[in-house]
């Protein structure tokens, strides 16, 4: 079936980060700042739609693509790492180092580009690298390029939809007002939106592997490879605190703004509703469809 | 003296988008502190009618870069183009500010990276003031900067506002949404007055990686909420996809009225990118914004807080919304806007019968 789309064996790593879990309240002080010890983990929604793409770009290549999951954390990440084995990602590997603390984008950059660099010496060179177009966490959508700039891939951001042909990618991408639709020539890194397929779930096989892989040693020497900076080559002077030209000078609190909020008593959602709407009569009437 | 106030400007069909026309308001003022040029970069293909516009929103200098490959956006090639001219400035831009679009966001990372600096993402608010380093595990950091890029964006989830800046590499970056910054009122000044330089275009073979092969722009035109007059918005209180089929059925008792959502609504998939109020979404500005479900975020917030009026129906009494909000209703969504939906109706029903 792969065959169909006339790919040699595509070599493919995808980025993935965890990051505090903000759907439930646990580690949400009252003051709405938040306890990153006491707040549940997860993997960035994001890159749940980079890891589908990935699987999906491993199912257009040659029968011997691969697929390399790499995350960069304290230890307990391994747990997305995990995830990703479920999910049928072949590999993994997770940078991990007390030096990465405190590093923003540009730092972080560096810290993968070199990891990425080192997976590449050692596992042949890249064909494909997907990215989540941004992190919950961070928001900034900045590592992806940084990255490229870094290592010269071929830079494709929001990526709605795509597939590869003749080693070409054919990518349909976000742009100002509407879509673009690319040709972008391997290798690449692929930045991918949350309008893409969402993530499959994890197949009976894959639950199973990961679980063999939690209880064997040996295994897990195979499939999940954790690195340090020294190991990678990376300059400690470029990573975490000492790598980042910015910092955060301060933070303060915004105050409630207004806190004229009119909070209706009304004892049912009928009586309630009727409060506001005849606060807000004019205004309503004024926007209602006749 | 510091080096020039940068605006990289966005354009559509040869048309300065607006978020570059605020960025050169907001641009003039950090100019006029640290007493640097404001310089604007244009680059596109015949787009000398779009000179006085940029003049009328403040730029002192301009640079022109005018080739048929940049008629449309491309990373490489504008890339290239930026550096390529970048690299032949003594003193390198104080301040390099781009749009938050997807464009700005593809580009200004591959700046930040070659000059190895820092880039605010998503930024609020712009100044320029002091700031000293004292201690740190890196010795070559500390000193007192007194002009330094303030870039001040709400924290992650957090009802903080955070202050970043990088005062030891020049340019100092930051991306601001569109709308987060009023348009400029207009500058009358002398063409002549202004200088107006051509770049050189050098594209290399490598910059052609990636070829257009389509460009589909009226298809997705049809969403923008920030034009809205009434926006029902659903956050993760929804509790599932379905519940955004409520807030359409409330949207279209009103006129100019669309759904909206916050970004947690989004990043589960329940709704697509162009429907997101926030930060990393739109900044809106209507007369009516319910907003159903939704925490109220500073993420959020600061994408719609200048609403003229905010409904807010939330099951949690503690949620921060009903902190800014106009109206507060503590209650279950799924209770309350079927309800609103009936008696919406129901007025209508008055108004036509009168």
């Amino acid at each position: 079936m792969s065959s169909n789309f006339n790919n040699k064996d595509l070599n493919i790593y995808v980025l993935i980060k965890q990051v505090p879990d903000t759907r439930s309240k646990a580690g949400v002080n009252a003051d709405g700042t938040i306890d990153r010890a006491k707040a549940g983990k997860m993997l960035n929604p994001f890159d749940a739609f980079a890891m589908e793409a990935a699987l999906n770009a491993k199912a257009m290549g040659g029968p011997n693509s691969r697929i390399t999951a790499v995350t960069m954390g304290p230890p307990p990440a391994v747990d997305i790492l995990y995830q990703a084995l479920g999910h049928g990602i072949d590999n993994t590997c997770i940078l991990s180092d007390r030096k990465l603390a405190a590093s923003d984008t540009l730092a972080t950059a560096y810290a993968l580009s070199m990891t990425l660099k080192y997976l590449f010496k050692r596992d042949g060179n890249p064909d494909l690298v997907f990215c989540g177009l941004q992190t919950t966490d961070g928001d900034t959508a900045q590592v992806g390029p940084e990255i490229c700039e870094r290592l010269d891939l071929t830079q494709v951001t929001y990526v709605e939809d795509f597939k590869i042909e003749n080693n070409i990618v054919h990518a349909r991408k976000v742009i100002e007002g509407g879509a673009m639709e690319v040709e972008a020539q391997l290798p690449a890194l692929l930045t991918v939106a949350n309008s893409y397929k969402k993530l499959k779930f994890k197949t009976l096989r894959g639950a199973k592997f990961v679980q063999e892989v939690k209880r064997s040693e040996k295994l897990q020497k195979e499939f999940l490879e954790v690195v340090d900076l020294a190991q990678v080559g990376a300059d400690d002077a470029q990573c975490g605190l000492a790598g980042s030209p910015t910092i955060v000078s301060m933070t303060w609190k915004i105050g409630t703004v207004g806190g004229n909020c009119k909070m209706h008593q009304g004892k049912s959602a009928l009586e309630l509703v009727s409060e506001v709407l005849s606060a807000e009569s004019n205004l309503v009437k004024e926007f209602l469809k006749v | 003296m510091a080096g020039e106030v940068l605006i990289v400007a966005e354009q559509i069909h040869g048309v300065i988008a607006k978020v570059t026309l605020e960025l050169l308001g907001e641009g003039r003022k950090l100019a006029d502190k640290l007493g640097s040029p404001l310089s604007c970069f244009i680059l596109g293909h015949n787009m000398d009618s779009q000179i006085q516009r940029v003049i009328e929103a403040g730029a002192d200098k301009i640079y022109i870069a005018d080739h048929p490959e940049l008629a449309e956006y491309k990373t490489l090639p504008y890339r290239r183009v930026i550096l390529d001219e970048l690299d032949t400035w003594k003193t390198p831009p104080h301040t390099l500010l781009m749009g938050s679009t997807t464009t700005g966001r593809d580009l200004a990372p591959r700046i930040a990276a070659y000059f190895q600096t820092g880039l605010t993402a998503d930024t609020i608010e712009l100044d320029i003031g002091p700031y000293e380093h004292k201690a740190g595990t890196d010795k070559s950091k500390i000193g007192y900067f007194p002009e330094c890029l303030y870039a001040n964006r709400p924290s992650f989830g957090e009802s903080l506002k955070a202050r970043i800046l990088g005062p030891w590499k020049d340019p100092q970056m930051a991306t601001i949404r569109p709308g987060v910054f009023q348009l400029p009122a207009k500058v009358e000044k002398d063409q002549a007055s202004v200088e107006i330089k051509k770049i050189a275009v050098n594209l290399k073979e490598e910059d052609f990686r990636v070829k257009i092969a389509k460009i589909l722009r009226e298809e997705s035109t049809k969403v923008d909420i920030s034009e809205a007059d009434v926006i029902v918005a659903g956050g993760f209180g929804l509790g599932s996809q379905e519940g955004f089929k409520l807030l359409e059925e409330l949207a279209s008792c009103f006129n100019n009225a669309v759904v909206g959502a916050s970004r947690k609504a989004v990043d589960v998939g329940w709704i697509s990118y162009p429907y997101q109020v926030g930060q990393t979404g739109k900044t809106v500005r209507p007369k009516l914004y319910i907003a159903c479900g939704i925490s109220g975020a500073l993420q959020h917030r600061v994408g719609m807080q200048k609403s003229d009026c905010i409904i807010a129906i939330n099951k949690d009494p503690d949620a921060p919304i009903f902190s800014f909000a106009t109206h507060g209703i503590v209650g279950d969504i799924y209770q309350v806007i079927p309800e609103m939906i009936k008696q919406v109706k129901a007025l209508n029903r008055q108004t036509v019968s009168v």
